[in-house]
C-alpha cells in the first residue's frame, strides 16, 4: 500500500499542522508521521488532532528547528512502536524505541505500539501482599504493597529521588524481578548515575531503562511513559512479576500542558489542558496487575510544584494510587532525612486486616502522639514549653523523638550523610516505636535518635556516652 | 570623609561611558554578500514583526532574518500566509513594506579563545570598545544536551573558596547549583567570589547578564578587572533595554560559547544573572505571539525554556584510548589508538582497562586518555524570589531542574551571617562525590548539624530545659556559625578550611567565647601558615587526611594558644 503523503503548512513551537490533500487520506490519532530534515536525520511525530479533512495536528518528539512550511511528511500508518521482549533486558531505550546505550542494535523479534487498552475490570487482581522496603516511615506509616501503585510526593529538592533509589536498591535487589525504569523528565545526570549503578551492581542485566528526560521537548516527554510501560506489559502478559519506577510521572502532564495550548485547546485550572483527568486516567489504569498473570509493582516520583499538593496534576495523582508517601520541606528544614510527612502520608494497606492489629496500632498511635504535638505548637510559641502540664510535656518530647527516629541513613545517600545506610525489619521498627510510646526511653536525649537504625542502636549511643 | 575607593569609581564612570558611547559597527559579515528578500513586513508593534513571505518555505522555524535596519530577528512562528518574527535588535525603521532578508541560518554566536576577557553582546558583538571578536568560528545558540550515556557523573569540585558553600554544599564540575534568594542577600556577589577565586585553577568563566542594568553590569566588570579575573571570563549581556528577544536568546548564547570550550575538553563556569528575569523576557515574547498563557501568565513551556538550558551543563565522558606502554604524555590523539577504538561513556576507564587486560601482551600497553575529551560545564543560574517565597512558581521549576541550591536569605544577612545560607534550605545533590576526600571526612555531617543546630535554637528560646548533650549541640553550633561567617572577596584556600572545619568539628573552639571565633579563627591560620605550613602544603597535595596527617595536624592545633 502507498504510504499517504502531506506537507507541513504552519509550526508553532513543536506542534505541526499537516496538509494531506483531499484524496491522500488522512492519517489516523495517535499514528506516527516522519520527516526527513535537511540534514538527513528523522523527526517522528504524533497526529493529536484531526481539525478538518484535510489536516492533521501532530507533535513532534524532537527538535523543530529549521523545518521549513511545504516540507513533505510521511505517515508510518500506525502509532511508534517499540521492541519489547527479551532483547529489551538490560538496555537503555528513548522514546522511539531505539537503543541510546551505544551497546549495539536491539535484535527484535516483536514490536508493539504504546498505545494499549488497559486490562478489564474482570482481570483485575483484588488481593493485596504487603511489600517490605527496610525504612522505617514507610514501613510503619505507608506500607507499600506487591502488584500496588505506590507515590512519592514532594516539592523540588525535598528528596523525592533519593527515596525512589533506595526502593529501587532494597526491593529490587531483594525481589530479584525483572524491572523497568522510566526516566520522565528529570535529570539526564541522575540518568547516568543510575546507568552507571546498574551496571556496578550487576543488576543491569534485569532491567530495561527508557528515557525522555527534561532536555527533549515536550512531545517526548509526553510519550516516554508509553514506550516503558508498553515494555513492562509485555513481561506481565507473560506471566512475570514486575517493578516499574516511574522518576517523574508529573512532568508527563506537565508535558501534556506545555503542548495543550498550542493544540487549540482550551486551557482548563491552573493552566493545564482539559484533558489531565483522563490523560493520568488512561496511564494510570495501564499500570495494574492481572488476575493469573503477571503483576506490575509501581513506585512513581510525583513532583509538587509550587510546594503545592492541592495543584490538579498532583491532586489528580493521588486517587490512581494505593499509598502515598509525602515529603516536607518543614521536615528538610529540620534536618530529617527521609523528609517523610507521617501525617500526610498514607496507605490503603494500613488495615488491622491486612498488616495485624499490632502494627496498625502503633502507626495510629505514633500518628496521634504527632498530631497532639501538632495542636500543642502553638500554645507553645505563644506561651513556652514549661507553661505546659507534666502530661503535654511528655507527649511534646515523645514527639519529638518519633519525629527523629523516622529519619534513617539510607544506603544510597551515604556520600551527604557520612552513614552507612540501614535496613531496618518492620520486627525491629514496630519494637521501636512501641518502646518511645511506652516510655521505655524517655530518658534517652533527643539527638540520640537521629539517624539511627533500630532502637537498639539508639540505646546503644546512650551507653557509649556513658 | 577619605576616598578609598577613588580610582574604582573612575574605572566604573569610564566604563560607562565607553559602553553607553558604544556604537555597534554594522555586521559587516552579511552586508559584503547580496542579500535576497524573502518576504515583506506587512505589521509591526511591540517589536514583533508580521512578514508576508514572498516563496513558501523559504525560512525555516528559530531561523534569522535581517531587515533594511540591518537589525536581525529570529522566526518563531510559521505558517503558509505569514510568518512572525521577533526583533533582536532597535525597532527604529522597521515599518510595514520594508523589505526582510533570510540569512540562512540559526540563531548563532562567535565562538573561541578570542571572547576571553571580552564583554559581548547577546549576538556576539563586542560591548568593550577593544575592537572585533577576531574570529570565524561560530554556533548555534540552541543545541539538545548530551544524552546520558555521553555524560560521567560529577567528581571534580569547583572551589568556590566560600567555608560554608565549599563545606555544606559543594559544587563540582559539571554540577547545576542554583543560587537563589531576595534582592539584596549577596546572590551575585557568591558568583563573583567564585569567579574571583577560580585565578589559576584552569576553569574558564562566563558571566551572562540578564535584564541588568548596565551600571551594575559596568561595576561588575570593574571588580573583575580589579582582581586580574576577566583574562579568563567572558562576559554577554543582555541589559535591561535590550529587547525581550534578546534577554530571552542572552543564556542560550552565553551557553554555546561556553559548550566550545567543554567540547575541547576544557572546563567551563557559566553563571546566568538572572533567570528570573529571563522567564519574564520569555514571557513576554510569548504573550505578545499570542501563545495562551498558563500558570502566573507564563506560557506551557516555560519549564522547557530553563530544562532544556541547565542540561546543557553537563560533565562529559573522557574519552579512551589504548597506547604502547612507551607512548610519552597523558593526552592521546585518536591515531595513536594500537586497536582502532575510542572507549567512550560513564563507564570508559573500565571498558579500557577490561579490553588492555584480554590483548595478547597487557604489559606492553597503557590506558590513556583522548585530547579533547572529558570536559565540563558548570552552571550557577540565579533565581530572585519575591518576599523569601522558595516555593513561587519559578523558582520550584528552577529548583527540580539543577543539582541543588544555595539559599540566601535577608534576615540572616541583617543578623550579620554573611555569606547569608539558610542550611536548611540549602542543598547540593552531587553532595560529597565533589569533595575533596579531606573535606569530604570533616564537612559530612557539618551541613545536618547546622540545620539541627537552627531548629534546637529555635526550640531553645521557647524556654524548654536542655538536657546536657542538647546544649552541647548548641554550643558548637554557635561556634560553627562563626567560623562559617566570610566577608566578600576574600576567598579562602580548601587546605586552610579544612584545618578550620576541623579544629571547630573536633571541639577545639569549644572554649572559646563565641564572640571571640573569628579573631581566634585568624590566629590560628596565621599561626598553622607560620609554624606548620608543611601540614598545609600536605593537605592540599595529598587531598586527603591520612591517619598520620590528622595525628600531626591535632598536635598541631593541641599546642596553638589563644589569649582572648
Amino acid at each position: 500500500m502507498e504510504k499517504q503523503t502531506g506537507r507541513i503548512s504552519a509550526i508553532q513551537g513543536v506542534v505541526l499542522k499537516i496538509l494531506f490533500p483531499a484524496g491522500n487520506g488522512l492519517p489516523s490519532i495517535y499514528d506516527a508521521l516522519e520527516i526527513n530534515r535537511d540534514d538527513g536525520s528523522k523527526l517522528v511525530l504524533e497526529v493529536q488532532g484531526l481539525p478538518s479533512t484535510e489536516t492533521a495536528l501532530a507533535v513532534a518528539m524532537g527538535p523543530t528547528a529549521g523545518l521549513r512550511i511545504g516540507m513533505p511528511v510521511v505517515n508510518t500508518g500506525s502509532p511508534i512502536k517499540v521492541p519489547v521482549g527479551q532483547c529489551t533486558l538490560g538496555r537503555v531505550f528513548n522514546v522511539l524505541g531505539e537503543p541510546v546505550d551505544a551497546a549495539g542494535p536491539v535484535l527484535a523479534e516483536k514490536f508493539s505500539p504504546i498505545h494499549q487498552a488497559s486490562p478489564l475490570l474482570y482481570n483485575q487482581e483484588p488481593t493485596v501482599k504487603i511489600l517490605r522496603t527496610g525504612v522505617k516511615v514507610i514501613d510503619l506509616i505507608a506500607p507499600l504493597t506487591q502488584g500496588g501503585k505506590s507515590g512519592v510526593f514532594g516539592g523540588a529538592g525535598v528528596g523525592k529521588t533519593v527515596i525512589i533509589m533506595e526502593l529501587i536498591r532494597s526491593i529490587a535487589t531483594v525481589l530479584q524481578g525483572l524491572a523497568v525504569f522510566a526516566g520522565v523528565g528529570e535529570r539526564s545526570r541522575e540518568g547516568t548515575s543510575f546507568f552507571r549503578e546498574m551496571t556496578e551492581s550487576g543488576v543491569l542485566p534485569s532491567t530495561v531503562m527508557v528515557y525522555g528526560q527534561m532536555n527533549e521537548p515536550p512531545g517526548n516527554r509526553l510519550r516516554v511513559l508509553l514506550t516503558a510501560l508498553t515494555m513492562a506489559e509485555h513481561f506481565r502478559d507473560q506471566g512475570k512479576d514486575i517493578l516499574l519506577f516511574i522518576d517523574n510521572i508529573f512532568r508527563f502532564a506537565a508535558a501534556g500542558m506545555e503542548v495543550s495550548a498550542l493544540l487549540g485547546r482550551m486551557p482548563s485550572a491552573v493552566g493545564y489542558q482539559p484533558t489531565l483527568g483522563t490523560d493520568l486516567g488512561e496511564i494510570q489504569e495501564r499500570i495494574t496487575s492481572v488476575l493469573g498473570s503477571g503483576s506490575i509493582t509501581s513506585m512513581q516520583a510525583v513532583y509538587v510544584p509550587a510546594d503545592d499538593l492541592s495543584d490538579p496534576a498532583p491532586a489528580t495523582t493521588f486517587g490512581h494510587l494505593d499509598g502515598s508517601i509525602v515529603l516536607s520541606r518543614e521536615i528538610v528544614e529540620k534536618g530529617i532525612y527521609p523528609a517523610v510527612d507521617p501525617l500526610a502520608s498514607n496507605s490503603r494497606a494500613l488495615d488491622p486486616r491486612i498488616v495485624g492489629q499490632e502494627h496498625y496500632d502503633v502507626a495510629r498511635e505514633v500518628q496521634l502522639v504527632l498530631q497532639k504535638y501538632l495542636d500543642l505548637k502553638d500554645i507553645i510559641s505563644i506561651l513556652g514549653v514549661d507553661e505546659l502540664g507534666e502530661n503535654d510535656r511528655l507527649i511534646v518530647s515523645r514527639a519529638r523523638k518519633i519525629e527523629r527516629f523516622f529519619s534513617q541513613p539510607f544506603f544510597v545517600a551515604q556520600q551527604f550523610t557520612g552513614r552507612d545506610g540501614r535496613y531496618v525489619s518492620l520486627e525491629d521498627t514496630i519494637k521501636g516505636f512501641k518502646a518511645i510510646l511506652a516510655g521505655e526511653v524517655d530518658d534517652i536525649p533527643e539527638p540520640a535518635f537521629l539517624m539511627a537504625g533500630n532502637i537498639q542502636e539508639v540505646k546503644a549511643r546512650r551507653e557509649s556516652k556513658q | 570623609m577619605t576616598q578609598p575607593t577613588f580610582s574604582a569609581q573612575s574605572i566604573t564612570a569610564g566604563l560607562l561611558d565607553q559602553i553607553q558611547a558604544f556604537q555597534p559597527p554594522a555586521f559587516t559579515v552579511h552586508t559584503v554578500e547580496v542579500l535576497i528578500p524573502t518576504g515583506v513586513v506587512i505589521g509591526f508593534s511591540d517589536g514583533i514583526a508580521t512578514v508576508k513571505p514572498n516563496k513558501v518555505g523559504e525560512v525555516g522555524f528559530e531561523a534569522l532574518v535581517q531587515f533594511s535596519t540591518s537589525v536581525q530577528g529570529m522566526v518563531l512562528g510559521l505558517d503558509e500566509e505569514k510568518i512572525q518574527v521577533v526583533v533582536l535588535g532597535s525597532s527604529e525603521g522597521i515599518v510595514p513594506g520594508s523589505e526582510v532578508y533570510s540569512l540562512g541560518k540559526i540563531a548563532s554566536v562567535p565562538v573561541g579563545d578570542a571572547l576571553l576577557s571580552r564583554v559581548v553582546d547577546v549576538l556576539g558583538r563586542p560591548l568593550d570598545n577593544k575592537g572585533p571578536i577576531k574570529t570565524t568560528a561560530s554556533r548555534p545558540m540552541e543545541k539538545i544536551a548530551a544524552g546520558i550515556i555521553e555524560r560521567k557523573d560529577v567528581d571534580t569540585p569547583v572551589q568556590t573558596g566560600i567555608k560554608a558553600i565549599d563545606a555544606m554544599t559543594p559544587i563540582g564540575r559539571g554540577q547545576r547549583e542554583l543560587i537563589i534568594g531576595d534582592r539584596g542577600t549577596g546572590k551575585t556577589a557568591l558568583a563573583i567570589d567564585t569567579i574571583i577565586n577560580q585565578k589559576g585553577k584552569n576553569l574558564i568563566c562566563i558571566y551572562v547578564a540578564i535584564g541588568q542594568k548596565k551600571s551594575s553590569i559596568a561595576r561588575l566588570i570593574a571588580t573583575l578587572e580589579s582582581y586580574g579575573a576577566m583574562e579568563y571570563t567572558v562576559i554577554v549581556v543582555g541589559s535591561a533595554d535590550d529587547p525581550a528577544g534578546l534577554q530571552y536568546l542572552a543564556p542560550y548564547a552565553g551557553c554555546a560559547i561556553g559548550e566550545e570550550f567543554m567540547e575541547r575538553g576544557q572546563d567551563v563556569l557559566i553563571v546566568y544573572d538572572d533567570l528570573t528575569k529571563h522567564a519574564w523576557a520569555y514571557r513576554q515574547v510569548s504573550l505578545l505571539l499570542r501563545r495562551p498563557p498558563a500558570r502566573e501568565a507564563y506560557p506551557g513551556d516555560i519549564f522547557y525554556l530553563h530544562s532544556r538550558l541547565l542540561e546543557r551543563a553537563v560533565r562529559l565522558a573522557d574519552k579512551y584510548v589504548i597506547v604502547t606502554v612507551d607512548f610519552v604524555g597523558n593526552l592521546a590523539e585518536q591515531g595513536d589508538a594500537v586497536n582502532g577504538f575510542t572507549y567512550d561513556g560513564p563507564l570508559a576507564k573500565h571498558k579500557a582497562d577490561t579490553a588492555l587486560k584480554q590483548l595478547d601482551h597487557p604489559d606492553m600497553y597503557r590506558v590513556c586518555k583522548l585530547r579533547g575529551s572529558g570536559g565540563s560545564l558548570t552552571a550557577l543560574p540565579i533565581i530572585e524570589t519575591q518576599l523569601g517565597d522558595v516555593s513561587a512558581y519559578i523558582p520550584t521549576n528552577v529548583i527540580s531542574i539543577t543539582d541543588g541550591q544555595i539559599y540566601l536569605e535577608g534576615n540572616l544577612g541583617a543578623a550579620g551571617i554573611w555569606p547569608a545560607i539558610n542550611v536548611g534550605l540549602s542543598v547540593s545533590r552531587v553532595g560529597g562525590d565533589a569533595q575533596i576526600p579531606a573535606m569530604k571526612k570533616i564537612a559530612g555531617p557539618v551541613r545536618m548539624d547546622m540545620a539541627q543546630f537552627r531548629e534546637l535554637q529555635a526550640f531553645a528560646q521557647l524556654g524548654q530545659d536542655l538536657d546536657k548533650s542538647t546544649q552541647g549541640q548548641i554550643d558548637r553550633g554557635r561556634r560553627l556559625q562563626e567560623i562559617l561567617k566570610q566577608p566578600q572577596y576574600q576567598p579562602v584556600p580548601v587546605e586552610e578550611q579544612v584545618v578550620i572545619l576541623y579544629a571547630g568539628t573536633h571541639g577545639y573552639a569549644d572554649k572559646i567565647g563565641v564572640s571571640k571565633v573569628k579573631e581566634w579563627e585568624r590566629e590560628l591560620l596565621k599561626y598553622m601558615q607560620k609554624k606548620f605550613s608543611a601540614i598545609l602544603r600536605k593537605i592540599s597535595e595529598e587531598k586527603r587526611l591520612s591517619p598520620e596527617l590528622e595525628a600531626e595536624l591535632n598536635a598541631a592545633l593541641q599546642n596553638f594558644q589563644f589569649e582572648e
